[in-house]
């Protein structure tokens, strides 16, 4: 009998992505989020509810067996998650589970897996492994809790716990522009909330380099019903449906421009080549409205590059973080770090996003380079950096495209805690470390 | 979610996704019990090949489950020498060639969502065409009464579907019931004593009025039930749990009856299990609500002024 | 506070004397002082553990309410070690314990008094040294740990009953949704579980 492909499950803080291993895509992608009643959990608990007082409720007590009439004792089983979870918001109440990339709420955490497994990947997870992914710098005690609930509450048959950013390193060997198979490099995962740029040496994130960067897919829709509004294009467009649209036409007619001076220009002489024409209708009367589509199909990404235009408390473009965050990190490490600059998340999708990125990072590495060149009297020649922006073509959910790869080699099993080693050493376990592919 | 639901998500998301719209798709996904699916487009994009691999395909097979497949989806099925290879039963849907109207596409998904529990189906089906033949043969011991008395008649085929690794279902009709006994282990400590909590519940919840027409539920760890203790290899020992059902013909009695009870008795042992772990993740955040409660029990026995004078790295100036 | 009034006054008849008497033995035996290990140099060690100087180890205690309801208290000059055998009746209760206790022993870097073992023959057990008592209020201490024994067993108890109600309950509405004769009988099924 064939071993049962292992799980892969991203559970991110917008967003969890979850399927099998060997797959190309997450076979669900929905909200981190549960949805729990909360009233009928309210007046079920008796003894131990007078303590603490504050804080949180105690978990319902069931009453005593033997009434029919009675379903008291498995309100934990009532509750719904992701898309479902929102359609319910009215009659239940929405937590989300996960706060900043970290677990919060594991009671939440725990149902919300459970739910995950069951309903809808449907395996029996004694049947199978699992990859889980964690944000970097994570806790050893979360990880722990992690393994605690994976194999006492689901028998897993065994767990591995990844970084986000090694997996999407990992994710970047599908791209036809690595031929070498490295763990050494710097993820920029941008997401609905917050863009990170993260360098990995070896599978181990250097921590103290880190940097986060305030603008993300939410900004470039706002930015982009802004624009409209100031077109005043923005009129035709019911109130209800504008964010919708913004989203809309931020997804489908989007590019980052490689000169904002030559694109303006190349619109302002001929508009009806590169204006677009935006259809839509409205979500309840029906009613047809169109509009144009102008210059915020390049000026929207151009958000990254050059902030200022957006927002006026960050103004540093994201090549310049992409270089200061190479630049504190260890020196040998470098330029291996600049020869692999990996985009990851929905966010980094636009077209031409990465080829402007690699120009501007050489742009800023070439001109230190000249810089010290000419301090050393020209006496020293460098042989110059290379700077890739690897862009592929599983960039929107490249972190759990990493974790489908990486469970589906052989390899996994080996690198991945088994129940065995739990029960021999407990949780503890998934403290140690084990990098992923530093053999490949 | 208390019950299981019987048919498949993803087939479910991904069929209805492609009837809007064809687009390329490769997929590999699971199910309950060892089944494996594969959802691709090998030709071109409008060829939806769906095919499933099951563990217990030979015991299937005996059963009648191709036949069955080929009646319920008649038009869809490939012939068995066209079946991808690696798997056992495939389905090819032409999305040029869908029905009209919206209500007929969503009972089509419903039922290709269904293929598992559908291939599942046969060895129950045939047991329960077995039983009504049983019957109809059947003469009546006079004076006795048939409930008490053990059934002493004919008795059908043992039929064996080992559904998982170790685990297997046994089926027997006789003329007046049909007898399904699941075997399963638990694999851990706990498992094995809330199970045993569960699984002796469901005997004694027939007691209830409510419950009188449920199917009779026994149960036995360590020992097989008689039914099935002349089988060779069987296991026993502490981790193993033999559940008996006994299916009156009332539980299937009409077509949707006798599938909504097919439906549910082949999902009874991911039922259970599911419901163990959902009672080991219903301690886990009662220990930590209990937990957080001792801490704060503890705390109170610091003394409320803990703020020291400390250095910039964090030392305090307190001397041993 | 969670306390003794919701208890169940019949079991409470033995309970009492029982943890009156740790209490007292616990309260005398806390009488800890630093005392420097006189094996390592300049090293402080919970004599109890070490146990390399007999001279400064006092005689073990063990307050026993029945067989397997007790705990064992061994004082030493900067150290006490007290173990706790919880009661358990049966397999569930012996799996629930052991869940607990592991459960909260893994979390024991917040309970600083917290053993991450427990002693052989013990579900539980704590280590106070003189440190803990001169940075705890020690009359609190031994509220903490009477307090434990006391709702430990509470929390085994509902933890089992809830298990048994949540076996009824899932068995229930297995068996109710295969039993269905006819619909009829379905809906005053179900209407039973509406409140």
């Amino acid at each position: 009998m064939s071993r049962q492909p292992p799980l892969v499950i991203d559970n991110g803080t917008g967003y969890t992505k979850m399927g099998f291993a060997g797959n190309s895509e997450p076979s669900f992608v929905f909200p981190t989020v549960i949805a729990t009643h909360q009233s009928a959990s309210a007046g079920s608990s008796n003894a131990s509810s007078g303590a603490g007082g504050g804080g949180r409720a105690p978990p319902p007590i069931a009453s005593k067996p033997g009434h029919l009439a009675s379903k008291r004792g498995i309100e934990d089983l009532d509750f719904f998650i992701g898309d479902e979870a929102v359609a319910n918001s009215k009659t239940y109440s929405l937590h989300y589970p996960i706060r900043h990339g970290q677990i919060e709420n594991w009671d939440h955490m725990e149902r919300f897996w459970e739910q995950c497994i069951f309903k809808y990947l449907r395996a029996e997870p004694e049947d199978h492994y699992v990859l889980l992914t964690e944000p970097p710098l994570n806790p050893p005690e979360n990880r722990e809790n992690t393994a605690e609930i994976m194999f006492e509450s689901f028998n897993v048959q065994g767990l591995y716990i990844a970084v986000q950013a090694v997996l999407a390193l990992a994710a970047s060997w599908t791209s036809s522009k690595v031929n070498e198979r490295t763990l050494t490099g710097v993820v920029i995962d941008s997401g609905d909330g917050v863009t990170h740029t993260i360098p990995v040496a070896e599978g181990y994130v250097i921590g103290s380099s880190i940097k986060h960067i305030p603008i993300a897919g939410r900004d470039i829709t706002y930015f982009v019903q802004q624009l409209l509004r100031d077109r005043g294009e923005s009129a035709q467009i019911p109130p209800e449906d504008q964010l919708r649209v913004a989203e809309k036409i931020k997804e489908d007619y989007t590019y980052v421009c490689q000169d904002i001076v030559k694109e303006f220009k190349k619109y302002d002489t001929d508009p009806y080549k590169y204006f677009a024409r935006f259809a839509g209708e409205h979500s309840v009367t029906g009613r047809k409205y169109d509009l144009d589509v102008g210059y915020e199909r390049f000026l929207a990404p151009e958000i990254f590059f050059n902030p200022e235009i957006y927002s006026s408390d960050f103004l540093t473009p994201l090549p310049e973080v992409v270089d200061t965050v190479i630049q504190t990190s260890p020196i040998d490490v470098r330029r291996g770090l600049y020869k692999n600059i990996v985009l990851s998340g929905g966010s980094t999708m636009f077209k031409d996003f990465g080829k402007r990125l690699q120009r501007d990072v050489k742009a800023i590495v070439d001109g230190r380079i000249a810089g010290s060149e000419e301090r050393s009297g020209s006496h020293m020649k460098s042989s110059g950096v290379e700077v890739n922006v690897i862009s592929h073509k599983r960039q929107r959910y490249a972190v759990w495209y990493g974790g489908s790869l990486m469970a589906s080699t052989p390899e996994f099993y080996n690198v991945s805690h088994s129940r065995v080693d739990y029960e021999e050493y407990g949780p503890s376990l998934v403290r140690r470390f084990s990098v992923f592919g530093s053999a490949v | 979610m208390i019950l299981l639901e019987s048919h498949s998500v993803i087939i479910n998301d991904v069929l209805t996704d492609r009837f809007e719209k064809a687009s390329r798709a490769d997929i590999q996904f699971v199910d309950y019990d060892n089944v494996r699916f594969h959802l691709s487009t090998p030709s071109s994009k409008t060829q939806l090949l769906l095919s499933m691999g099951i563990q217990c395909w030979p015991d299937l097979i005996k059963y009648g489950a191709r036949e069955h497949l080929q009646s319920e989806y008649e038009g869809y099925l490939l012939p068995q020498d066209q079946t991808e290879p690696e798997y056992d039963v495939s389905l090819v849907i032409d999305l040029e060639k869908l029905p009209g109207t919206t209500e007929e596409r969503s009972a089509l998904i419903s039922k290709l969502a269904h293929l598992k529990s559908t291939a599942m189906a046969s060895p129950f089906l045939s047991a329960f065409a077995e039983q009504s033949t049983l019957q109809a043969n059947y003469k009546e011991p006079a004076g006795a009464q048939q409930a008490d008395l053990a059934p002493a008649g004919e008795k059908g085929e043992l039929k064996i579907v080992k559904y998982r690794e170790e685990e297997a279902i046994y089926i027997q009709a006789s003329h007046d019931r049909v007898t399904i006994v699941f075997s399963t282990v638990f694999k851990e400590e706990t498992d094995k004593v809330f199970g045993r909590v569960f699984l002796q519940e469901f005997v004694d919840a027939r007691k209830l009025n409510a419950l009188q027409n449920a199917p009779q539920v026994m149960y036995s760890n360590r020992e097989p039930p008689l039914e099935i203790r002349h089988l060779p290899g069987l296991k026993n020992g502490e981790d193993w749990g033999y559940v008996t059902f006994v299916l009156f013909p009332r539980h299937f009695a009409n077509p949707s009856q006798a599938l909504a009870t097919i439906n549910r008795i082949q999902l009874f042992r991911d039922y259970l299990h599911y419901h163990i772990k959902c009672s080991k993740a219903y301690m886990h955040s009662r220990m930590r609500y209990r937990v957080a409660e001792f801490l704060k029990i503890l705390n109170r026995a610091k003394p409320e002024v803990a703020t020291e004078k400390k250095t910039a790295t964090g030392r305090s100036f307190r001397t041993r | 506070m969670v306390s003794l009034q919701s208890f169940d006054p019949s079991r409470s008849n033995t309970l009492r004397p029982y943890l009156n008497a740790v209490r007292a033995t616990l309260t005398a035996a806390l009488t800890l002082e630093n005392f420097s290990s006189q094996v390592v140099e300049r090293h402080n060690k919970p004599e109890v553990e070490t146990s390399t100087s007999p001279e400064v180890l006092l005689h073990p205690l063990v307050v026993s309410r029945n067989e397997s309801e007790r705990v064992l208290i061994e004082p030493s000059v900067n150290s006490i070690r007290l173990s706790i055998a919880i009661k358990q009746a049966d397999e569930i209760e012996k799996i629930l314990c052991h869940k607990f206790t592991r459960f909260m022993m893994m979390r024991a870097e917040g309970f600083v008094i917290l053993r991450r073992k427990p002693l052989p023959g013990y579900d539980i057990s704590f280590l106070i040294t003189n440190f803990h008592s001169e940075s705890m209020l020690k009359h609190k201490l031994v509220d903490f740990i009477i307090q434990f024994m006391e709702d430990v067993d509470k929390e085994i108890s509902e933890m089992k009953l809830s298990l048994n109600a949540r076996a009824r309950i899932v068995a229930e509405s297995y068996l109710s949704t295969v039993s269905i004769g006819s619909s009829s009988d379905f809906v005053s099924y179900v209407s039973e579980f509406l409140p």
